[in-house]
């Protein structure tokens, strides 16, 4: 038993320090700001499949009427069209969809968007997680004295 | 003849899990190398399997799936990259920023080893005897690596021009695939934020195919001008049976540069310390 728990752990240690970063385009933090999460639901108005970003755009309707159209950032058509999205059917001009991801750090109508509820409450991931690529927790060197 | 069967029988209980999972060899002997894989992955399955949950383009299909560790995890029991202590200050600096000054940023080749540790991307090997070709879906790169008879004759191209990924050539060593690196430009991070490197860099793979699954990969690093010791990055490949690499042309609309450049302007703080 007690050799099975070194092994357990051991076998932990393994997949913890081999595990290696995982990087997208460009630095999540750089541009994007993890202490603003955003949901905003609305009608996609525009679609583009471009490298080495997908965007899509919302018109978001606010309490008093008023539209603002909003950009969000996600993967590129490689990575969705491997994570189940299929071009011109999951997400259309026209859905009225719901999405979570976070505001760009200008204040803009720009945001960085993470996952996507369609109309049918499917949900779908269409950009990784917050603080992908801005180089994490800890850096790759010791702190220097 | 009931005997050869009840041996076979028993051969097969005692090793039922490794028969079918053996790594296939090519036909000059060595193990096969070819497929499409998925690097700094440790799990088994097809693509969509294995990267369900909150992990690599999670697609929600398991949302018990434990999530791919992301580059903002620390990563217990890691060995901090050698630098010396004017060049991890350096390493720090782009830490700090967030890695902005990333080259990717930019649309340039990544680099290695961080081109074949990164999971969201797959890898295409493909092996015949004298030749084996990588392909990397980002940045849509590639190389051409000759396998030589034995190290004392894989001689590196005497016409050689730094390059994003370097000059490779191999040898095998038992059943794994060793590549000798040289001929880098300095213009790619190793793996991790802001790991830069000059152009005398020398860096050596080890790929061995452990399983039908999984490559075991390692990348050794030595660089006399930035490092105090050799760097060595140790990660696994995952073969993702019915995936293809495809097209990934980054230059098509990179807009990140143009926003950096206006969140600068603006005197926005992003630093992280």
């Amino acid at each position: 038993m007690r050799h099975l728990r070194w092994l357990f752990a051991a076998v932990c240690c393994f997949l913890l320090s081999s595990a290696q970063p995982v990087f997208a385009h460009h630095s999540f933090g750089a541009e994007y700001d993890a202490d603003k999460p955003v949901t905003l639901s609305g009608t996609v108005t525009k679609i583009e499949w471009t490298n080495p970003h997908s965007h899509f755009y919302l018109d978001v309707k606010d309490a008093n009427g008023n539209v603002a159209n909003w950009k969000f950032e996600g993967y590129p058509p490689v990575v969705l069209s491997r994570t189940g999205w299929k071009r011109d059917v999951t997400l259309k001009v026209g859905d009225n969809i719901t999405v979570f991801g976070w505001r760009s750090r200008d204040g803009t109508n720009w945001a960085h968007a993470r996952q996507i509820t369609v109309a049918d409450g499917h949900k779908l991931y269409f950009g990784p997680p917050a603080g992908t690529g801005d180089g994490g927790a800890v850096p790759a060197v010791d702190p220097v004295k | 003849m009931t005997r050869s069967l009840l041996l076979a029988v028993c051969a097969l209980s005692a090793f039922g899990a490794t028969v079918s999972d053996k790594p296939p060899r090519a036909s000059d002997g060595h193990p096969d190398l070819t497929g499409v894989w998925q690097g700094g992955s440790t799990r088994k399955g097809d693509w969509e399997e294995a990267n369900s949950g909150e992990g690599v383009g999670g697609t929600g299909k398991d949302p018990k799936a434990p999530a791919n560790i992301s580059p903002t995890s620390a990563q217990a029991g890691r060995e901090p990259a050698p630098y010396q202590p004017w060049a991890a200050k350096k390493v720090l600096e782009s830490f700090n920023k967030r890695g902005i000054d990333d080259p990717a940023a930019y649309c340039l080749p990544p680099g290695l080893p961080r081109m074949a540790v990164l999971g969201l991307f797959p890898v295409q090997i493909v092996q015949t005897p004298k030749q084996i070709v990588i392909l990397y879906e980002y940045m849509n790169a590639f190389r051409v690596i000759p396998v030589a008879e034995s190290a004392a004759k894989a001689k590196h191209h005497d016409d050689m021009v730094p390059t994003y990924l370097g000059d490779s050539v191999a040898h095998w060593e038992g059943n794994t695939l060793v590549v000798d690196m040289t001929g880098f430009n300095d213009k790619t991070w190793l793996t991790a934020t802001g790991t830069f490197h000059s152009d005398k860099l020398h860096m050596t793979e080890r790929y061995t195919r452990v399983s039908k699954d999984q490559i075991n990969y390692e990348a050794t690093m030595e660089d006399p001008v930035v490092l105090t010791k050799p760097w060595v990055v140790k990660s696994t490949m995952m073969l993702r049976e019915g995936t293809r690499v495809q097209e990934y042309v980054c230059a098509e609309n990179n807009l990140d540069p143009g926003r950096y450049e206006n969140l600068l302007k603006q005197g926005i703080n992003f630093q992280k310390q």
